[in-house]
């Protein structure tokens, strides 16, 4: 899971990188136009779902070796969980409404 | 050459503690574990396991200027001075240079190494073809002397649920012998987030391993065969 | 009186255990998904300011412009370089590739350089 979501993640960096050296959006309108649209938006989309995924598998694999005792280690990655959860639907939502 | 080893002796030290000694070389020394038997001379209660003196029993694994070999096979001219001997890390020390091995083999005993095959034994032996031989070969010559494991980052977080580099070695001599037949109850055994999945390709275990063996590779190895296995 | 049931001593001093240069990529790989793990809010913060209303588009602007901005920028920079360069590394060695010791002593190099190397040139860009 970790690596599938590594490699869709590469794949729309380069992406995004390539369209901002090719045609940096030069204001708000035209940033947001470009985000907004169809393709995008649900790139990006897809795209924070993978980061959420990605950074989960991360960080409990760090909990897992460095957070020994048990309860202290359930509250951890709890504590991440939710953050990563309301982290994404915060991006999901910023996403959303910029095609509106 | 000057030497700092670690001492420790548990009816009369709190604290383990290093100790100098200057031993000079003789042109005919070739092997660290030599000049230690020498030191041995000039203080008898210095304790080190040692056997073969040939690399292949895997009595006198130590940490070496930082890094885990055997004394008898590491050349004493091409260490750099002051040369600091220390046991292997993150195993209790029983001794000065002498360490407890029990979680070490209890890992290993965990894979089950051994041959699993219920089938009626066939006349004579059960045969191998040379290619199903030689899928062995890297993996079959492991000592357990124990310098992967000990200098492997994920085993020290997680010692007792780990399997660590030498366990997972022999796991994979295992699942690869074609003799045996429970291959898919080992893959089972391994496919969980601790027994093989705490291994993050570091690498310490290939570069340290006196055999020149590579359990990294072995780890990818079995992670390949879980993959085409569907797991 | 005797000690021997005192628990026994480890060796375990990490400044004395050498550490080859794969296990450096890898410790960073580490830190670095971490330093990013932090930086999402930051980053999904200025993430909707940039979306939000025109006058967010600009206050983001101006706080572009700032010194601590910057650094956090060539920092996150950095971080993300290295952890994908390391986790490309990694995807590879996977299937196989570079998994041999020279080689992937060759390959955990050429990640922490490669990543500097971005950071540096990231510096250039940026100020």
């Amino acid at each position: 899971m970790q690596r599938l979501s590594a490699v869709f993640m590469l794949g729309f960096i380069v992406f995004v990188l390539l369209h901002f050296v090719a045609d940096p959006p030069h204001s708000y309108e035209a940033w947001r136009g470009w985000v907004g649209n169809d393709g995008v938006s649900v790139a990006a989309i897809l795209f924070v779902v993978a980061l959420v995924t990605h950074a989960w598998v991360g960080l409990r694999d760090v909990t897992l070796d460095y957070v020994a005792p048990l309860a202290a280690r359930i509250a951890t990655l709890f504590l991440i969980a939710t953050t990563l959860l309301a982290l994404g639907a915060w991006a999901v939502r910023v996403f959303l409404l910029a095609r509106g | 050459m000057k030497f700092s080893i670690y001492r420790f002796n548990p009816e009369q030290d709190r604290k383990p503690y290093m100790q100098d000694f200057d031993e000079p070389l003789n042109d005919g020394d070739r092997m660290l574990l030599d000049v230690i038997l020498r030191i041995k001379e000039q203080d008898d209660s210095l304790t080190i396991r040692k056997s073969c003196r040939e690399g292949v029993c895997g009595s006198d694994a130590i940490n070496i200027n930082g890094r885990n070999g055997l004394a008898c096979i590491t050349r004493v001219w091409d260490l750099k001075e002051p040369v600091v001997l220390r046991p292997l890390p993150s195993f209790p020390v029983i001794r000065d240079l002498v360490v407890d091995m029990s979680r070490f083999f209890t890992q290993y005993h965990s894979i089950k190494p051994y041959l699993i095959n219920d089938e009626p034994p066939p006349e004579k032996e059960r045969l191998q073809s040379p290619e199903q031989r030689d899928k062995l070969n890297g993996l079959y010559e492991c000592i357990l002397c124990g310098c992967c494991t000990s200098q492997c980052p994920s085993s020290w977080w997680n010692p007792e649920k780990f399997v660590g580099p030498a366990g997972l070695l022999q796991a994979e001599r295992f699942i690869v012998d074609s003799r045996d037949r429970a291959t898919h109850e080992r893959l089972d055994d391994l496919n969980d987030v601790y027994r093989l999945f705490r291994c993050r390709s570091i690498m310490n275990c290939t570069e340290v391993c006196p055999k020149g063996l590579a359990p990294s590779r072995a780890i990818e190895s079995i992670r390949l065969t879980m993959l085409k296995e569907g797991m | 009186m005797s000690r021997s049931n005192m628990p026994r001593p480890v060796f375990f001093n990490l400044t004395q255990i050498q550490m080859p240069v794969g296990a450096l990529t890898s410790i960073t790989h580490r830190v670095t998904g971490v330093v990013l793990a932090v930086g999402l809010p930051f980053g999904f913060y200025a993430l909707h300011l940039s979306l939000a209303s025109v006058q967010s588009y600009e206050r983001l602007t101006r706080m572009a412009n700032t010194g601590l901005f910057k650094a956090a920028l060539i920092l996150f920079t950095w971080a993300l370089s290295h952890h994908l360069l390391a986790g490309v590394r990694h995807l590879l060695m996977d299937i196989g590739v570079g998994s041999h010791l020279a080689a992937a002593r060759r390959s955990a190099w050429s990640v922490n350089v490669g990543a500097f190397l971005i950071a540096l040139l990231a510096t250039r860009v940026v100020l």
